[in-house]
């Protein structure tokens, strides 16, 4: 699947390219923002020895910076390295109350950041002579969760100590926004992004392994301002 | 310009990336050491934690729940479960991993903090191979009301709890159970302890310290471990503060000599096997093949059926065991062409009949005649011979009729038959011991699994020390004296299982055992806290 998508990105930046090479466009865009991020996550319950039935996690929506350098490639073609500050992200605790009598549903039992570029093949709509100009992506998103932590709470619900594994994912991603040129060489943007996340959560807690396949689909808002040059 | 640009996004990723910090967070320490007693991950997992009134909340929503809480009395304190892995050796002294339960007492009251006593628990039998009495969180896992019973007799009273899960049980990589290996038992337990006060001081309660006060108990095949456990203490020099073995079969010779001579026990189909094939581990001197010892139904795969993951109810509807019937209903004769002895056994090998018992024992002990039955004829003949020939004197002198005391207790002084001379090398009567510290021995004498015999034999070897008070004898089913702390339990026992028989018939005689089990415990607790 992952061989699939990279396959098709790639694809999809060779079809930019030459397109670009054909129109001869060029410009270098570097934009500043924000990420508003929704997580629709789904998580399957977490199972292993000594978890009772019923017990999932939640994540937390975070906003971060939003860095992104756009390089275009002609009047209707631009390929997009996007990324965010890696944000701090908490999961919640779900399912029942107590865990005996450690409190479970709703507590932050851990944290970790994610580094997650996102690299789109967009298609800008208009003359490049538009003040306002929509436009959509399509590409690939890469994530490497870092800084994974449980918290002092997700020990005392796992027995002690929890060490969390959360593999990298590739996934495709998609977007669509507006670009508003402000003035010469600045734009403001805002676009709405969706990616799709896979990962499988391991966490160790005395050499006792508890897993649970997690599902992410991130909704992104991001909101931005662009310098050209 | 491009060029720079891909450097300042590199420059900015890496900033990125180092600004994250650190990359996970910390677990457990895993040792790589066979050193018996060696705590394998540290801290320990703790697999539940409930303050004293979510503990009485939970009981109370059980069935057996409000009766032993009206027994154990309402939880002081609150219970964090903790599963041990450690290291331990088998009977052949062969490196083994092993895992038990460590229960801490928590919260802020006086009996729940600061140095508390330990007691030292030994679990009963089970067939079941996933037995794991730490998982207090599993209620469908066959220890979950073991645990909750000594959690809340004990630990939820300011005990810390250790109790081992045995070889052989939960993830022990042992193929069977060295079950009533006394010397093996006693490792077992002892480990469990060493690794146990490791696993205390890296808690979520480290505060909670060992007072270096010792109880050691254990209740059936328990009751043994934990007199074996005691004997071997002493042996090493490692001071019991008091002890309460509990309904053990620790005159093991003459409680399987009474077994053979047809006072059969209820359960007797599950503990042969686990018998057998323990000592045939142990020593190699049960059988050269199962059919020496079992019957053509049954022996084929018997040396490895117990314990087993599969229910013991679906070994006996599967065929696999009978349920009652250790020997053939068309009982044996002997034929060592010795008159005396002949006679003699052929009266043992005969089915009980009543008189001389009584019409409720001829029953119950009826129930372990049938066809298909366990035990060969052939293995039931020269072991009944070897018993008359080489007699245990303790079970010669019940069978007479006669009083024990303490010169008419003894082992066989010798045995032609290897499973005799095991159970004898076993028996808590070997190896010249007795007690340096406090002992209670509680039963009942309506004990149809585990006869009280076993307790009433022990005392009686020992009996300048129960002259002295160093040991005592707690018969539930006995009369209660008035001047004794423990009458009450005896009052409340009775009543229970009059309860039973009026509801069940002969049938609930079947369950005293079980039902004896939260008296003794409390009972314990009462006889180790005269014993500060």
């Amino acid at each position: 699947m992952q061989k699939k998508i990279v396959t098709l990105a790639l694809s999809a930046l060779a079809l930019a390219a030459s397109a670009a090479h054909a129109d001869e466009g060029g410009a270098n865009t570097v934009r500043l923002g924000m990420y508003f991020v929704h997580f629709d996550a789904k998580a399957d319950n977490i199972t292993g020895p000594y978890a009772p039935p019923g017990l999932n996690i939640h994540a937390n929506n975070v906003e971060t910076l939003y860095v992104a350098y756009v390089r275009t490639l002609s009047t209707h073609f631009n390929v997009e390295l996007a990324f965010g500050y890696p944000p701090l992200t908490k999961t919640e605790g779900r399912g029942p109350a107590k865990l005996g009598s450690v409190p479970y549903n709703g507590q932050v039992i851990s944290t970790a950041r994610w580094f997650s570029p996102s690299l789109v093949v967009n298609y800008v709509f208009g003359s490049a002579n538009s003040r306002l100009r929509p436009y959509v992506g399509v590409g690939v998103n890469y994530t490497k969760f870092l800084a994974r932590q449980s918290t002092a709470l997700g020990n005392a619900a796992s027995g002690g100590p929890t060490s969390i594994a959360l593999p990298s994912s590739v996934g495709p991603t998609a977007t669509a926004g507006l670009a508003y040129e402000l003035a010469d060489r600045w734009h403001l943007y805002a676009s709405y992004s969706i990616a799709q996340v896979n990962s499988k959560l391991t966490a160790n807690t005395a050499g006792i392994i508890r897993t649970s396949e997690i599902h992410f689909w991130p909704n992104t808002l991001v909101i931005s301002a662009g310098y050209s040059f | 310009m491009l060029r720079k640009i891909g450097m300042l996004g590199a420059a900015v990723a890496a900033l990125v990336l180092a600004g994250c910090g650190g990359t996970n967070s910390p677990t457990a320490t895993v040792a790589t050491s066979t050193q018996r007693g060696t705590l394998v991950v540290n801290p320990a997992l703790r697999v539940a934690s409930v303050n004293a009134a979510d503990f009485a909340a939970q009981l109370n929503a059980t069935a057996s729940g409000p009766q032993l809480l009206q027994l154990a009395g309402t939880p002081a304190c609150g219970v964090d479960f903790y599963y041990i892995r450690y290291m331990t050796v088998g009977p052949d002294n062969s490196a083994q991993p092993a895992t038990a339960a460590l229960m801490v007492p928590t919260g802020a009251a006086a009996p729940c903090t600061g140095p508390r006593p330990v007691v030292l628990y030994a679990h009963g039998t089970t067939t079941d191979r996933n037995y794991n009495i730490a998982n207090i969180s599993d209620t469908t896992n066959s220890a979950n009301s073991e645990s909750a019973l000594i959690a809340a007799v004990f630990a939820a009273q300011g005990y810390i709890v250790v109790a081992p899960n045995f070889l052989g049980y939960d993830s022990s990589t042992l193929g069977y159970h060295p079950y009533v290996n006394g010397a093996e038992n006693a490792i077992v337990m002892m480990d469990a302890l060493t690794a146990a006060r490791t696993a205390l001081l890296s808690t979520f309660t480290p505060t909670t310290s060992d007072s270096g006060k010792l109880y050691v108990t254990g209740y059936s095949a328990g009751g043994y471990a934990a007199m074996a456990t005691v004997k071997a203490m002493q042996a090493a020099g490692v001071a019991v503060t008091a002890s309460a073995p509990a309904s053990g079969p620790y005159a093991l010779e003459a409680f399987c000599d009474a077994i053979f001579f047809g006072q059969v026990n209820i359960g007797s189909t599950e503990f042969a096997p686990l018998v057998t094939t323990s000592y045939q581990h142990a020593y190699g001197n049960v059988y050269s093949q199962t059919s020496d010892v079992y019957s053509s139904t049954y022996a084929s795969g018997i040396d490895t059926l117990l314990p087993n993951v599969t229910p013991i109810d679906t070994l006996f509807s599967s065929g696999k065991l009978p349920q009652t019937a250790l020997f053939n209903s068309t009982t044996p004769t002997s034929a060592t062409g010795i008159p005396q002895v002949d006679g003699a056994a052929d009266q043992l090998l005969a089915k009980p009949a009543s008189p001389p018992y009584s019409a409720e024992q001829a029953t119950l002990f009826g129930l372990g005649f049938g066809s298909p039955y366990l035990i060969n004829d052939s293995f039931r003949v020269a072991y009944v011979d070897d018993a008359v020939i080489n007699g245990d004197q303790a079970e010669m002198t019940l069978i007479g009729g006669g009083t024990l005391n303490s010169g008419t207790v003894a082992l066989a002084a010798t045995s032609m038959v290897g499973l005799r001379k095991d159970l004898a090398l076993n028996d808590m009567r070997a190896g010249g011991w007795s007690p340096q510290e406090p002992m209670l021995m509680c039963g009942g004498d309506q004990d149809p699994i585990v006869f009280f015999q076993n307790a009433q034999i022990m005392a009686a070897l020992w009996t300048p020390y129960v002259s002295a008070g160093l040991v005592s004898v707690l018969d539930l089913n006995g009369a209660p004296q008035a001047n004794s702390p423990f009458a009450p339990l005896q009052v409340a026992l009775q009543q229970e299982e009059a309860q039973l028989a009026a509801a069940q018939g002969v049938a609930a005689v079947a369950s005293f055992h079980a039902a004896e089990a939260p008296f003794c415990m409390v009972a314990a607790r009462g006889f180790f806290a005269q014993v500060p």
